[in-house]
């Protein structure tokens, strides 16, 4: 039985489609322009760039390319803001957990102002919102409350509220700009406070619980619905609330 | 007294006030005799010329072959096996070109990894798990691990394997380029010789 190999799609073609690992989507021995940028999900292999994670693949001009997909597992990565919950600490830093692989370092130093002398203390079970500094495979994430010039900026220790976990792919959904549809439409009846963790953690805060358990329904029902779809679903839960 | 044979830890190999203690001989806590502290044999060395003392030196020098054993000031050849935010730790594999018979482990501290300034070290811009490296070693460090350094040129990594899985080249002191893929990757390189 002859089995045929799979022969390599036309250039650009499988921008914004469906991909699986395995998967070639670009020869550079046909592009006119060699110099690519690589994102997450992909790899060289000499001239060929495969797929190594299922996703869309995405292009943003002139020439990065990645594979957009969600997990519920959530892979460290530099400069992302995430929402870590407290663990334990030690001496020199706080261990938090970010639904990573590993167990995060926050440097007991890293926060505004931050001497030996005002060490902030948190119990186990604090959750903050941090950013990450190191991610690489072999060493623990290390993260810092402050942003990189030095200042706070929103970054500490969340309190009251309410936090549930979601995919990492909605997550990036309602950080994304312009303003997500259903936050947008929820924000115009209800007033709260509410802060996403790349990793897939969303923090809720409002006056009411019966506000909080309506947040928290819609943003967890909005990841598979469109735009308008959205709105639909937010008026009709407005409407059960009057 | 004279000749030589086998001795045990313990045996009477000489009296102090005709030899001195060497290597694997110590001084009995009486003051007056010498005792093995090994098995092996036992030899007689002559005394330097020009020292005052003209007693002749009694050593005891082990009578199997036994593997290298990395002292302070020797240079090993290590693996790198973990990688963290202020150490890396490897396997000493070879101490000064003969290959260990044991295993022993050495730390690279952040403020030994090279000579200027030591407190902007990235270790993992230093060390990857699985580098061969050429290090210094510093002292017998604690009960787990000797403490060594590639505070010099010519120590560091000496073979790198790349994230594309071959064998990486130096580029300068501070990067090694893959030959399948082209990339660069940071390393604290050792100067080739």
């Amino acid at each position: 039985m002859k089995v045929e190999q799979p022969s390599d799609p036309p250039l650009n073609s499988c921008v914004d489609q469906l991909v699986v690992p395995g998967d070639t989507v670009l020869d550079l021995s046909t592009m006119s322009n060699q110099t690519i940028k690589l994102g997450e999900g992909l790899r060289q292999d000499s001239d060929k760039i495969s797929v190594m994670k299922a996703g869309k693949l995405r292009l943003s001009k002139p020439n990065k390319y990645w594979v957009e997909s969600s997990h519920k597992r959530y892979v460290p990565c530099v400069e992302d803001t995430i929402l870590g919950i407290v663990v334990d600490s030690k001496p020199d830093n706080f261990l938090v957990d970010i639904k990573g692989p590993t167990l995060a370092f926050l440097p007991v130093l890293a926060f505004e102002g931050g001497t030996r002398r005002n060490i902030p203390k948190f119990e186990v079970g604090t959750l903050l919102y941090v950013r990450v500094v190191k991610a690489n495979n072999s060493m623990n994430p290390e993260l810092s409350c402050t942003d990189a010039s030095g200042k706070a900026a929103e970054f500490g220790p969340l309190k009251d509220g309410y936090m549930f976990e979601t995919s990492t792919g909605l997550a990036r959904m309602l950080l994304s700009s312009p303003t997500c549809p259903v936050l947008e439409a929820l924000g115009k009846k209800l007033s709260f406070e509410i802060a996403i963790g790349l990793n897939g953690r969303v923090w809720v805060n409002a006056s009411s619980p019966a506000t909080t358990v309506i947040l928290s329904n819609a943003i967890m029902k909005s990841e598979f619905l469109s735009g308008t779809q959205q709105r639909i679903m937010v008026e009709k839960l407005m409407q059960k609330l009057q | 007294m004279g000749g030589e044979g086998v001795v045990t830890p313990g045996e009477v190999v000489g009296e102090s006030n005709q030899l001195i203690a060497g290597r694997g001989v110590y001084l009995a806590p009486n003051g007056r005799t010498l005792r093995a502290s090994l098995t092996g044999l036992r030899k007689i060395l002559p005394p330097p010329p020009d020292s005052s003392d003209q007693r002749s030196t009694v050593e005891v020098v082990g009578h199997k072959a036994h593997g290298a054993v990395p002292q302070p000031g020797s240079v090993v050849i290590a693996r790198v096996t973990k990688v963290m935010a202020r150490m890396a730790s490897a396997d000493i594999m070879c101490v000064e070109s003969k290959a260990v018979r044991e295993k022993f482990t050495g730390i690279i501290r952040q403020q030994d990894v090279r000579a200027t300034e030591i407190d902007k070290v990235d270790m993992y811009l230093s060390f990857r798990p699985g580098d061969i490296v050429r290090a210094l070693v510093l002292s017998l460090g604690d009960a787990r691990a000797y403490y060594l350094s590639t505070a010099k040129n010519e120590l560091g990594v000496v073979s790198a394997q790349s994230i594309a899985g071959a064998t990486m080249v130096p580029i300068s002191w501070t990067e090694m380029q893959c030959p399948l893929t082209g990339q660069v990757e940071r390393r604290k390189v050792a100067k080739a010789d």
